[in-house]
């Protein structure tokens, strides 16, 4: 092995061992979206809460930046003791960090909305709740998705950490890498996948976040 | 009241996403489940291997899920997470180092008495199964080249006697004071020292030796460098190494939970040698294999040990 140059390791590393690659690549990908995907789904509906009821949002933005100065592998260590080990605690850490870009992104794009058009709206006649989920909501998807984004980069970075608890993922590889006498080539094999990960997820979103962005009238 | 009402809403939204993670496990991730068994496995490529071993097992016979809480740091680590509940197996233990770490008790040489002392008391004060031995031990052992010790007809470490004044020799730093089982209780049970002694990092050893810059060295009786340099390892014959039979350990919870794990677990005692181990090691360290995939060669080829027990 040692007579093999790295790029020739690399390859036959991953021959040998493309499946396991794989199933890790999945794992550590599942373990991001699902603590992205939660902090989705608590994210919005605060930070649309905040942004109409102005007063509180330097409180709960305040909380949620608390959270994001936390060191990752602080939070999760913290969390370990009462999560215990294992990729939940990953995931709830994952939600925290996830929180702020979450929440931030949905209170300035909700705040961002032309207040003209909101001014139309309500002058057509429409309640509330209608100005919020057909004129608010839709405009600002686009700087929620940006969150999103923001907050799966991070994600997939903190589950690489979380092979120190005993998650598993494409940090194992890293790790194993690490320890092994001659792990360059492990330490790339695990290394690579996870900045490829990150790198794709980015591109999709930043995709998604294009299209989602309202035209304005003058462009059409 | 209607604000209220809202704040409420959210604050069990909060409660609501993070309740269920502790207590269940997400589509894709086979995590704390009801019928999943997790295997701890410590930061080494040995426990690795086990931990692999015993997933494919586990998987082969059973219809449970399996997860691996792998890289924990020390023995101690994974002890813990077997006692706290965040694990069900832990890969390898080790009887000679759980005698003196985790039961505190007297460092003891006779094999029989230890296994006994570290069986009952695994049982009774942490409710845990120590399984027999897998069949290898992690021990340390004095090593030597193999033309060495054709030379000078080396079998035991008794052999060493005359030649050692002339002898230059690497060791472990940690051994060289070390408490019980280190240098100065070796010269005297066995009566001999070594002329020129290199205390130094494990991993250095066995390159040092196999480029003959030592005569012997102590090292690792499981490392994968031993059978790539195949060197020849000599007997410990008055027993002064404390016993390191590798073991699977498990809580007696999920041996109630799940019965049938007494059985496949027991299909690996006395399956896997020393050598046999080195091998696996050296599959992992010096050839790129992940320890899965050899893990799971290593199964395919022995047919799960479905012949056996």
């Amino acid at each position: 092995m040692k007579d093999l140059n790295l790029i020739n390791q690399l390859t036959y590393y991953f021959t040998h061992n493309g499946l396991y690659v794989l199933q890790q690549f999945n794992r550590t990908f599942l373990m991001a979206i699902y603590g992205v995907l939660l902090g989705a789904i608590v994210g919005i509906p605060i930070g649309i809460w905040i942004s109409q009821h102005r007063k509180l949002s330097p409180a709960v933005i305040g909380i949620a930046n608390v959270i994001q100065t936390v060191p990752s592998l602080a939070m999760l260590s913290i969390l370990m003791l009462g999560l215990g080990l294992g990729e939940n605690t990953v995931i709830v850490t994952v939600f925290l960090y996830s929180l702020l870009p979450i929440i931030k992104n949905t209170y300035t794009g909700m705040l961002s909305v032309n207040p003209h058009v909101l001014d139309a709206g309500k002058g057509m006649g429409m309640t509330r709740w209608q100005v919020l989920t057909t004129i608010r909501i839709p405009l600002s998807l686009a700087v929620m998705i940006a969150g999103i984004r923001n907050a799966l980069v991070v994600g997939i970075g903190i589950t690489v950490i979380g092979s120190f608890i005993g998650a598993g993922g494409l940090g194992d590889i890293i790790i194993r890498g690490t320890n092994a006498t001659n792990g360059g080539a492990i330490i790339l094999a695990g290394a690579l996948p996870t900045a490829l990960m990150a790198i794709i997820t980015d591109l999709v979103l930043s995709f998604v976040e294009k299209r989602l962005t309202p035209k304005t009238s003058s462009a059409r | 009241m209607k604000k209220h009402l809202r704040k409420w809403l959210t604050g069990m939204l909060v409660a609501l996403a993070i309740i269920p993670l502790s207590s269940c496990s997400l589509p894709g991730l086979s995590g704390s489940g009801q019928n999943t068994v997790r295997i701890a496995a410590q930061n080494t490529t040995e426990q690795q291997i086990m931990a692999y071993l015993i997933q494919g097992m586990i998987q082969h016979y059973t219809k449970l899920d399996t997860t691996i809480i792998n890289n924990l740091g020390s023995g101690n680590v994974s002890f813990n997470a077997l006692k706290n509940g965040d694990a069900d197996i832990s890969a390898i233990r080790f009887y000679g180092t759980d005698l003196t770490t985790i039961l505190n008790e007297k460092f003891q040489r006779d094999p029989e008495k230890v296994v006994q002392t570290v069986t009952t008391d695994f049982q009774e004060r942490y409710q845990m199964t120590y399984f027999k031995t897998y069949g290898f031990a992690d021990t340390y052992a004095w090593m030597v080249r193999p033309e060495f010790a054709k030379k000078h007809h080396l079998e035991t470490v008794s052999d060493l006697q005359k030649l050692a004044p002339q002898m230059t020799v690497g060791i472990d730093q940690i051994w060289q004071n070390r408490q019980g089982d280190g240098y100065p209780a070796f010269q005297k049970t066995y009566g001999y020292q070594f002329g020129t002694v290199h205390p130094m990092q494990t991993g250095l050893l066995y390159d040092a030796l196999a480029a003959n810059k030592m005569d012997a060295i102590l090292g690792y009786s499981t490392d994968g460098r031993v059978a790539s340099y195949h060197l020849k390892l000599l007997k410990d014959d008055r027993n002064f190494f404390p016993p390191y039979d590798a073991s699977a350990v498990t809580t007696n919870a999920v041996l109630k939970a799940h019965p049938e794990l007494t059985k496949v677990l027991n299909r690996l005692t006395g399956q896997i040698s020393l050598k046999t181990m080195q091998q696996l090691n050296y599959q992992v360290d010096d050839q790129l294999e992940e320890p899965q995939a050899v893990a799971n060669n290593f199964l395919k080829k022995n047919h799960y040990f479905s012949g056996g027990h």
